[in-house]
């Protein structure tokens, strides 16, 4: 339960921090995704159903917060969380290396299911000529970031840890 | 079937929200779905807390904000005082354009006076030897400069052409001690020759002993020489002095000019023109 809400406390922070705090970074209009961090994150050290529907509703959030179509962040995030958790499976490495280079291929599959869906369901002229002027910048930001943001989120359920063994 | 089913829970989870999420997207894209249920409530829980930290990034921004402006305003600084820097030159020109200007106005004053003709002349150059008082001016034949004629300024008379060149001329000054320029005392009207003298200030010749002289006195010129028209002022007696032997007065003389800081000089006819002054 106490994991539950730390989830929870964690991709509501994420998304504040994205339509807020985030804005303020240098990086011109590339806002990095935390959200996308946390996704990789959930679907590489807690895969469950539980995590699998935060992702879905992180995305959500995100598409009600930014996106001129509902369901396109969804999809996309729950489209990374099963990409990561079906390569999970083969993957033995957990260095903080591995997790930027995760993280920035899963950028890149994030940011191609959302043009396709955008060129499925908006028609959207030129999506991918306008999404590959910010795409490596952005995979590039979490890219740097995850490491960090991993390393925060595990220490955070291990302070949880024993606390959930004694209740 | 349901160990299979548990066993990939995750996937089959995923798939789920994968197919949800489609058909959300297709249901706004098409229409169906006029109204997000779900949408407001977020955005209305997440708006306090939005906003405090919307506030606390305007904080920032304006953090950062202020330290740019301090740094344009470093800038800005350096800028003006680079600009200050160039002021402050561009004025020493002006004042020295205006000192010019002065000197020059002084000398048409001087032209005005009716000369049968006055060429304008700066100096260029002065004396290359000890023993001579001379300077050297930029205008020669070319321009209408001949030997012997007249070279004065607004203050007074400096002292006449020597020689001349197509574009340049040189000028011996009345401090050279083999000048000589004939002058009258204002006040008493006395006649006597001012000249330059190696040793002291220039001096007063042929004054006898029976003239009144006083120092003080001015001296203009006679216009009896020939070469300097009548009534430029030359300087004033600095000194009298009369011995108990000899035919003339010792009389010293201050020039109303510093011909070392002349600048801009006139060189003129003796004779007037008639039809001016």
């Amino acid at each position: 339960m106490k994991l539950f809400v730390l989830f929870l406390f964690v991709a509501f922070l994420s998304v504040l921090l994205q339509t807020t705090l985030l804005h303020l970074l240098p990086l011109g209009p590339v806002v990095p995704d935390l959200t996308l961090v946390i996704c990789v994150y959930w679907a590489l050290s807690r895969p469950s159903v539980s995590t699998a529907i935060g992702a879905f509703f992180m995305g959500y959030t995100v598409d009600v917060f930014s996106s001129p179509i509902l369901g396109v962040n969804a999809f996309a995030l729950s489209l990374v969380f099963l990409s990561v958790h079906l390569s999970s499976r083969h993957i033995w490495i957990r260095s903080p290396l591995f997790t930027a280079t995760l993280v920035f291929l899963a950028s890149w599959v994030k940011v191609s299911a959302i043009v396709i869906l955008w060129s499925i369901f908006l028609t959207t002229q030129n999506a991918w000529s306008g999404a590959l002027r910010y795409i490596f910048l952005e995979a590039l930001s979490v890219a740097f970031l995850a490491p960090v943001i991993f390393f925060l989120l595990s220490w955070a359920e291990n302070r949880l840890a024993p606390l959930r063994n004694v209740s | 079937m349901i160990a299979f089913f548990r066993s990939h829970q995750v996937v089959f989870s995923s798939f789920f929200c994968l197919l949800v999420s489609v058909s959300i997207v297709g249901s706004v894209a098409t229409g169906y779905l006029k109204r997000d249920p779900i949408g407001p409530l977020l955005l209305e829980s997440m708006r306090p807390f939005q906003r405090a930290l919307t506030s606390v990034a305007n904080g920032v921004q304006d953090i950062q904000h202020g330290f740019r402006t301090l740094d344009s305003l470093w800038l800005e600084n350096q800028q003006l005082k680079d600009q200050i820097q160039e002021l402050h030159q561009e004025m020493e020109g002006l004042r020295e354009a205006k000192a010019t200007n002065f000197r020059l106005k002084s000398l048409l004053n001087v032209q005005g006076r009716g000369f049968r003709k006055a060429i304008a002349a700066a100096v260029i150059g002065n004396s290359a030897s000890t023993w001579s008082r001379s300077l050297t001016i930029n205008k020669g034949s070319d321009s209408g400069v001949r030997k012997g004629m007249a070279v004065v300024s607004a203050g007074g008379i400096v002292g006449q052409v020597l020689a001349v060149s197509s574009s340049s001329a040189k000028v011996l000054l009345l401090t050279d001690h083999n000048s000589g320029v004939d002058v009258i005392v204002q006040r008493t009207r006395a006649r006597g020759i001012v000249s330059g003298s190696l040793e002291q200030d220039p001096v007063m010749k042929y004054i006898t002993r029976n003239e009144e002289i006083h120092e003080g006195d001015r001296l203009v010129t006679s216009g009896l020489d020939g070469i300097f028209p009548k009534g430029l002022l030359v300087g004033q007696v600095s000194r009298v002095q009369k011995k108990n032997y000899g035919l003339f007065q010792d009389v010293g003389v201050q020039l109303a000019i510093d011909p070392s800081r002349i600048e801009e000089v006139l060189v003129v006819s003796a004779k007037y023109d008639s039809t001016k002054g």
